[in-house]
């Protein structure tokens, strides 16, 4: 049985833990290098979506994290990006390319996300470059590689060439078709999509599937009524009899894929099919008594779990009885980013729009 | 206005790296137990010619990783080969060094692949120490896509299903490594490769009925890639498959992967779960059916084996989907049967089960307007 009622969701405690994260990381942890930029964003996103980055964070500290992260954006053979952390640069060699240095594409779009939650005015951003880095990201059975002319490919790489389109308000980094063709090829017999075509349904990537026919398409329902069906009806499978959700069908259940599949869920505009009273207790009970969240509980808690759990939380929060512990910053599912922080990135990250009464009046 | 500054957090001064060139034994006191002997290879006089090249930030970075000794030498000196380009055996050995201390580092990984391919490198003993690596680091990305890109050279697909198969003991779930076999297996796409196949699911399927990445591999054996020429009596495999499903649920009926594959060979074959009504009718009873006779067995519908916990909500929900489908009168069934999900069988997903009451009541009084 539930328990009555929740036990606190300890906010402060999980900002922390993400504040430290972001102040370093123990050698252990040095396989984070080739994807540090996410590691930020999920960090960074802890602390936006429980309203914890004014009370957490100083002015100084958030003006030396964006000199950090444009830091990154990088201009390559093809086109511009964000790579993942400076650790293949070496001194004196910024001007030369090395071609090891690479932007990447699911970098990029952690890093305009990070950016938009610091309230950054994008002047810095080179648009064309990053069009053209979309476009040379592109294979030809329509997915995205996560760096120009090669490197893997599947739903995650591509959900962000969707997302980084939508930010710049600009599809012409892509060809959409081909691509939403590619999305529909990883689709499974379960309902759910799998990493690639032919893989497992999988919750992280029927999240990616979903949200990218959404904002591509803006129809309410980008599916058929048959296969939507048949998609709500696996994700909602996918919740366990302990309240958290499963990845794939028969596995144990795991935080993250409390946003994953409840993310997916509310795209489909199918958000209160979700047992969110016991979705909030699994993860309660993932809670780690000096900050943050873990997979299941009794492990150790990291950033990517911290922040998905949170995320879900705030998508699809518990009774509002349960206090003001419980409540978070509203998000959007689609770029998976507080509202906030959402609509800022689409009101800063576009190009300026030409004025054509100024132009005119310049006699242009 | 920046102001450059190489930010080293862990350790200030000296670079560790000249420090262990030049004179091992100068190093920090602190530092000096934890040279293991894997960083020795670059304090070897074959290094000496090489500038290693320090990690550089011109801002204070977001969560820095505070490196070891050993981790900071191998990559300042991969840096240094990066930046001259040298592709020579002993790359291989620093790269090894580099992807051992930290196997998700892609620009190792990446410039390990480019040196073979300059070197001409036997790539057989490649993938042996990948075959090691592999099962290292299974859920490491970069360990599977450096094996996809030896083997597209090698064109020796063959070993591999058996390398998959050894690994999958170590994980049976493991994501990784059933898409490498799925793309070993649609990539070469031979008979003789793919001959074995239906064996293989089955064996894993022996060892847990409930593994649901085996069960999708085997819908991807019968039903997409895996499809032969002399496999054109599609109503046959479906019958085989339909066979197959039936009797692996009544050995466990509380098996959502089975029931799932079940309704996907249902719905890929557009046959209507209404044939499937006198197999799936005694799972969604609260008990078997009593005095069945042993010699009435109906071997086409398997009865749920003995000590099975009845009702199973997958047959429940089957039922209710059947008796939707037939719409009218059988719609009250159908409600029945989601009532009794909803507030006792699946309580989980009581939403779900009342959200295809209102459904159904929609589409009903839609279809009578
Ligand atoms: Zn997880």
């Amino acid at each position: 049985m539930l328990p009555a009622s929740l036990p606190p969701l300890s906010k402060g405690g999980h900002a922390a833990h993400c504040k430290r994260c972001l102040s370093g990381l123990p050698s252990s942890q040095v396989d984070i290098d080739p994807a540090k930029l996410a590691l930020s964003f999920y960090c960074l996103g802890s602390l936006d979506v429980s309203g914890e980055l004014e009370k957490k964070t100083k002015d100084w500290e958030r003006e030396q994290w964006r000199e950090w992260i444009w830091s990154q954006q990088t201009r390559g053979h093809h086109g511009t990006g964000f790579r993942a952390s400076s650790y293949m640069t070496a001194k004196h060699s910024t001007e030369e390319h090395s071609g090891h240095d690479n932007p990447q594409i699911i970098m990029t779009y952690t890093a305009l996300l990070s950016l938009s939650i610091l309230r950054d005015n994008f002047s810095r951003l080179d648009r064309k470059g990053l069009l053209e880095f979309l476009r040379s990201c592109q294979n030809i059975d329509g997915s995205f590689s996560s760096e120009p002319l090669g490197g893997d490919s599947d739903l995650r790489t591509t959900f962000c060439a969707f997302a980084i389109s939508t930010m710049l308000d600009d599809w012409s980094g892509m060809d959409v078709a081909n691509a939403l063709q590619f999305i529909y090829s990883c689709r499974t017999y379960e309902g759910g999509y799998g990493q690639s075509p032919f893989g497992e349904a999988l919750g992280g990537t029927t999240y990616c599937a979903l949200a990218a026919l959404r904002l591509a398409t803006k129809q309410l329902d980008p599916l058929s009524l048959q296969d939507r069906q048949k998609t709500v009806r696996w994700l909602v499978q996918n919740q366990a009899y302990n309240g958290g959700f499963s990845g794939r069908t028969n596995k144990d259940a795991d935080a993250c894929y409390c946003f994953w599949c409840g993310a997916s869920l509310h795209v489909l505009d199918a958000g209160d099919l979700v047992d969110n009273a016991a979705m909030s207790s699994f993860i309660a009970s993932c809670q780690f008594k000096y900050g943050g969240i873990a997979k299941i509980p009794g492990e150790h808690p990291d950033p990517y779990h911290t922040y998905l759990s949170l995320a879900a939380v705030a998508l699809l929060p518990p009774n509002s009885s349960e206090g003001a512990s419980w409540a978070l910053c509203p998000l959007d599912p689609l770029l998976n980013a507080t509202y906030q922080t959402s609509s800022w990135a689409r009101a800063h990250i576009p190009a300026p729009k030409v004025d054509d009464d100024a132009l005119g009046d310049a006699g242009i | 206005m920046k102001i450059e500054i190489v930010v080293d957090p862990a350790r200030p001064a000296p670079p560790a790296s000249l420090v262990s060139r030049v004179a091992p034994a100068a190093s920090a006191p602190a530092a000096s137990d934890a040279r293991g002997a894997s960083c020795c290879i670059l304090q070897r006089p074959e290094w000496a010619d090489v500038v290693p090249l320090e990690q550089y930030e011109n801002v204070t970075p977001l969560a820095p990783i505070f490196y070891t000794d050993e981790y900071r030498d191998a990559t300042n000196y991969f840096r240094g080969i990066v930046k001259s380009g040298e592709m020579s055996p002993r790359v291989l050995e620093l790269t090894e060094n580099v992807i051992r201390q930290n196997p998700g580092h892609y620009s190792a990984w990446q410039y390990r692949y480019k040196t073979l391919m300059a070197l001409k490198s036997p790539l057989d003993d490649e993938l042996q120490l990948m075959d090691e690596l592999a099962i290292k680091h299974l859920k490491t990305y970069q360990v599977w896509h450096h094996r996809r890109l030896l083997v597209q050279q090698t064109r020796n697909p063959g070993p591999e299903l058996e390398f998959i198969a050894n690994s999958l003991q170590v994980d049976m779930k493991n994501y990784h490594t059933w898409s490498y076999r799925q793309w070993i297996l649609a990539y070469f796409n031979d008979d003789a490769l793919w001959s074995h196949e239906l064996d293989f699911v089955e064996s894993m399927l022996e060892s847990d009925v409930r593994n649901n990445s085996a069960w999708h591999h085997r819908f991807f054996v019968a039903f997409q890639s895996g499809v032969r020429n002399g496999d054109e009596d599609r109503d046959a495999i479906v019958r085989r498959e339909l066979a197959f499903v039936k009797e692996r649920i009544a050995i466990a009926p509380n098996n959502a992967s089975a029931w799932n594959y079940l309704r996907g060979v249902l719905d890929h074959a557009k046959i209507p779960y209404s044939e499937l009504q006198a197999f799936v009718l005694p799972y969604s009873l609260p008990q078997l059916p009593l005095g069945i006779p042993p010699e009435v067995v109906d071997l086409e519908n398997p009865l749920p084996s003995k000590d099975s916990q009845l009702p199973c909500v997958a047959a429940v929900e089957f039922m209710a989907d059947i008796h939707e489908a037939a719409g009218g009168g059988d719609l009250v069934k159908a409600t029945e049967l989601w009532k009794s999900l909803a507030n006792e069988h699946d309580t989980i997903r009581k939403r779900y089960w009342e959200y295809r009451i209102a459904e159904s009541l929609k589409t009903k009084s839609g279809g009578d307007g």
